[in-house]
């Protein structure tokens, strides 16, 4: 039971970061683009509750860390969405979250996201980092994210109440 | 409040973890191993799903053409859509043919042995990374630092760790690519070209002052010394604006890249360059006219045709190291 569900997990977030690389960053979108790994483990943190949303976030950003192409240090995803994750789940009451909630949450994960991956490359000597190219990721994932969110949250939310127990253990 | 204890104690464990990781790839890249599995996985997948993706991908953008029918009669305008529909699938097929000759002539004409390449996948890390992934690998003999090229010059550079049958290339706008460079038309003015994100013009800094940078003068790319990554001569982009000097003693530019970084379908993998190449031949439309493979049969008698060698004067190939590849370790 316990590796069935780790296994579709693992089955999730492979698939949605191959999406990511192979459909949404061909698209070319102006100011960016949404990240849907982001909006995922939001969705599931919010009905697994912390603990369960960064352990989720740890895997979902350490499989993004190792998805060719990148060439960051691996372990820097995974420490970001680890964090989101925790977060997110936090906010889990345990009831259906609004509309509002879900899309005010899936902002602040964006921002929280982006700028922990940006402190710790910009930290790790990452030439990628500045403060213009920041503030455009910034701008380009959020706006991206919060239009997939009332569409990805909902879709998540209803699959893993569905296949897992509710509530925190 | 026992669960807030154990979701504390776990998230602080994960991040330790995380620490951990980034720690051993950044002191000792010892994740390599990890992201060549990972790559050796996932490549094909991507590969596959490519070739899913990238005809629906353009018969959507396709749609966006359809507009200007309006004139016609109603049957005829739904015909039209629909052989137009049939015909973007082709059009796929097309462009990347088009793509290809290009890349031919391109390194036909400097004489590179070179090891085509389809794009895969596009990285992200919410647009601070340009990086692509290609389905060719160290099966093909393609190895870390190679130049890659298109038909139009200069893409950027293969780096990490290559996979069997993929690869991931740093794109010239990466912010953290650089690359040494010559201006064409000066006979010896070096400096280096960075990246400055997608769609920001790419950065030149002339280290020598006693030549004036104009609009429109044009870069290639000037090696960095034996083991180096880049080859010689690819075509780079061209001045479009150049910053005032101001008593500095490097003169700034911006600089528009030849190739179009976001539709890449065939690349090119340099695994071998000539010793030497002639100067600027393989820039567009240069001053003075490329070299080409195309052997013309004079009708006149009794002389034989000239034959396809390009009488190019060999130049030294360049061994000052002007370049610094701002690298990291992965």
């Amino acid at each position: 039971m316990i590796a069935q569900r780790i296994a579709l997990r693992l089955a999730v977030v492979i698939t949605v970061v191959l999406a990511q690389t192979t459909v949404i960053n061909r698209m070319h979108l102006p100011l960016g683009g949404p990240d849907l790994l982001l909006v995922v483990v939001v969705a599931f943190a919010l009905v697994g509750g912390s603990q369960r949303g960064a352990v989720f976030g740890f895997f979902a950003g350490l499989t993004a860390d190792v998805m060719p192409p990148t060439y960051h240090f691996a372990g820097e995803l995974a420490f970001a969405y680890t964090v989101v994750g925790y977060l997110a789940g936090m906010l889990d009451a345990g009831e259906e979250s609004s509309i509002a909630t879900t899309i005010s949450v899936v902002a602040g994960g964006s921002v929280a996201v982006v700028l922990l991956f940006a402190a710790l490359g910009d930290l790790l000597g990452n030439a990628n980092i500045s403060g213009g190219a920041t503030l455009h990721a910034l701008a380009g994932t959020v706006v991206y994210d919060v239009v997939l969110a009332p569409f990805v949250v909902p879709l998540v939310s209803a699959a893993a109440r569905r296949l897992e127990p509710v509530g925190p253990r | 409040m026992r669960n807030a204890r154990r979701a504390r104690l776990i998230l602080t464990l994960l991040l330790l973890s995380a620490f951990t990781l980034i720690t051993l790839d950044y002191r000792s890249g010892a994740l390599g191993g990890v992201r060549k599995v990972a790559s050796t996985v996932f490549g094909p997948i991507q590969d596959g799903i490519d070739k899913v993706v990238h005809p629906i991908g353009s018969w959507f953008s396709s749609l966006g053409h359809l507009g200007s029918y309006k004139h016609e009669n109603q049957d005829l305008h739904r015909r039209v859509a629909e052989l137009q529909t049939q015909l973007r699938m082709t059009e796929v097929e097309r462009q990347e043919y088009l793509q290809t000759q290009k890349l031919l002539h391109l390194a036909g004409l400097a004489q590179f042995t070179t090891v085509a390449a389809r794009v895969t996948a596009y990285g992200g890390a919410f647009g601070f990374e340009s990086t692509i992934s290609i389905n060719r690998g160290t099966k093909n003999g393609i190895r870390k630092n190679e130049t890659v090229i298109s038909g139009a010059g200069l893409v950027g550079r293969v780096v990490g760790p290559v996979g069997p049958t993929t690869a991931t290339v740093q794109l010239a706008n990466d912010s953290a690519f650089t690359a040494g460079c010559r201006m064409s038309t000066a006979r010896l003015a070096v400096g280096a070209v960075s990246g400055n994100g997608r769609g920001k013009p790419m950065g030149l800094t002339l280290l020598d002052n006693t030549v004036r940078l104009e609009v429109g003068q044009m870069l290639v790319t000037f090696p960095s010394g034996p083991g180096g990554p880049f080859v010689p001569e690819v075509p780079i982009g061209k001045v479009t604006r150049v910053t005032p000097a101001n008593g500095q003693i490097a003169q700034t530019a911006a600089v528009a890249p030849f190739v179009d970084f976001g539709s890449l379908d065939i690349v090119a993998v340099v695994t071998d360059a000539p010793e030497s190449i002639k100067h600027d031949s393989l820039l567009p439309s240069s001053p003075t006219p490329a070299p080409t493979v195309t052997v013309t049969v004079t009708a006149s008698p009794g002389s034989t045709s000239g034959g396809g060698t390009p009488s190019s004067t060999p130049t030294t190939s360049a061994t000052s190291s002007a370049t610094s590849t701002s690298r990291k370790t992965p």
